[in-house]
């Protein structure tokens, strides 16, 4: 019995020391309390309805697209977009980018700790509803990876039936099935572990929470869950909203299955199947090459030329 | 159908093998955070080794009479073989065991975009459970949980396969030599 009594205790030793530990956090980190997301302190530089906040009619013509980062990230997932929209367009485009901040995120470590997955989706419904109230017709949602689920949601959970229907909703590598295979235990061995810290180079750590408590996993768990039942059992996009589905073949963090759940499971109004476009590329977000080359990766023509079709063809739609 | 004709014939191969003892039956399979995959399970023992704990076997499960039927669920199968260990040197009624499956996954294309997109892979998985052979009925229920190994990571495993699963088999004895 004495052996049995031993490797016991030293069990449980080993999982409460588990659970009690916490992430070395510091002023450096996203998730301290020094470095935020910039669109906190400064909204009116990335919410459009903050910028506009009595929008002449010359404005409410412009086309709207709320741009919606993915899990852990910030506005800085869509930052290129926006430079691209400014470079390609300056004043005189037919769109402006509303980079919204997902709720929890871009604050500090306790903070997303705390949330569920519905205080992330909250930002892109509150920005929409205000976009609709000051008199905007035209608006559209581009959603990264856990962005996507959250466009996705939106769908299914009926958003759109009480407000103004978007006129487009693009998808980038959005994330229904995960290409972790340890995700799907978070909900086992989380508790255990506690937090994950991302395999990410310090040149991100402003722009990425480093640690994801493992709360968080399962929310994202929760949410990805959801979307497939969703999926399994179909969903209309709203009426007159086009989805487009851009994903990566070798997704490294979103599985390329997620694009194929999303064809067979979400259908345009009128029964038509949704159009998804597979890149050739191995990147998550393919639309965000900057600080890639810390992630020890050589951006390619391949990754500049993939970027570019994206944001073109975004742009031509939203007239 | 071909798929399904191998299927059989791999299960009714079995009794080209001299064997002990024929289970037949059935899996009801649940992915963790993915799909029910359902089918069929034979196991053996092999006369003239170890007849008491040594079995082979061969299964098939499917999400078309799981999750995919009557859904937009992936319709996935997986050909599995294994050898496993009833432990203890006495049979009773109720007995642990552990397998090593070995396996093949394929899921749908869907359509000709997806068809870079990964859809198949090589399983390998170990296993624990528990079994019960009913006295009376030539009937034995079987609970385990399996994890598979080097199903690939980052975007070059299919992303419907995930690691870790759980079943129940109920087979029927449909020979017993002693």
């Amino acid at each position: 019995m004495k052996p049995i009594f031993n490797i016991s205790a030293l069990l449980f030793i080993i999982i409460l020391a588990s659970c009690s530990k916490e992430p070395a956090i510091t002023n450096g980190l996203l998730d301290g309390d020094v470095i935020f997301d910039p669109s906190i302190n400064n909204p009116e530089g990335y919410y459009i309805s903050a910028k506009y906040p009595n929008p002449t009619q010359a404005d409410l013509d412009k086309h709207i697209i709320i741009a919606i980062h993915g899990y852990t990230a910030t506005t800085f997932e869509w930052q290129e977009f926006v430079d691209w929209t400014d470079d390609t367009y300056g004043d005189t485009g037919t769109y402006r980018v509303s980079q919204i901040l997902m709720g929890a995120h871009g604050r500090t470590y306790e903070a997303f700790k705390a949330s569920k997955w519905q205080d992330w989706a909250e930002s892109a419904k509150v920005e929409y509803q205000k976009l609709v109230d000051l008199g905007y017709t035209k608006i559209s949602l581009v959603g990264s990876s856990t962005g996507a689920t959250v466009c996705l949601e939106m769908m299914h959970s009926g958003f759109f039936n009480s407000t103004v229907a978007p006129q487009n909703i693009f998808i980038v590598d959005g994330i229904i099935v995960s290409s972790n295979k340890t995700q799907s235990i978070a909900n086992i061995v989380g508790p255990m572990l506690v937090y994950v810290e991302a395999d990410q180079p310090a040149e991100q750590d402003s722009f990425w929470y480093r640690f994801r408590p493992q709360e968080t996993v399962r929310e994202l768990n929760k949410m990805m869950k959801e979307g497939q039942k969703e999926l399994e059992n179909g969903i209309t996009a709203p009426s007159g909203t086009r989805v487009k589905v851009f994903h990566s073949v070798n997704d490294p963090t979103a599985s390329s299955a997620s694009a194929v759940l999303l064809y067979k499971g979400l259908q345009h109004s009128d029964g038509s199947t949704i159009d998804v476009e597979m890149m050739e590329s191995d990147i998550h977000v393919f639309t965000r090459l900057a600080l890639r080359k810390y992630e020890g990766l050589s951006v390619t023509q391949k990754n500049i030329d993939n970027q570019l079709s994206a944001f073109q063809q975004m742009a031509e739609q939203l007239n | 159908m071909n798929k399904y004709a191998t299927a059989l014939g791999l299960v009714l191969g079995t009794f080209l093998v001299k064997s002990q003892d024929l289970d037949l039956g059935i899996r009801i399979q649940k992915t963790h955070s993915m799909y029910w995959e359902n089918g069929i399970t034979a196991q053996y023992t092999l006369a003239k080794f170890k007849p008491d704990n040594f079995y082979v076997g061969f299964s098939y499960v499917t999400s078309r009479i799981g999750t995919a039927a009557g859904t937009n669920a992936l319709k996935q199968d997986s050909y599995i073989a294994n050898v496993g260990w009833n432990f203890g040197k006495k049979v009773k009624p109720f007995r642990v065991h552990a397998r090593l499956n070995f396996g093949y996954f394929h899921a749908e294309e869907v359509v000709d975009i997806f068809k870079d997109v990964p859809n198949t892979a090589f399983l390998f998985s170990p296993e624990f459970g528990l079994k019960y052979t009913f006295q009376k009925l030539p009937i034995t229920l079987n609970l385990a949980s399996g994890y598979y190994l080097f199903t690939g990571d980052g975007g070059e495993s299919p992303g419907t396969l995930q690691p870790l699963y759980y079943h129940l088999d109920i087979t029927y004895q449909i020979f017993k030599n002693n």
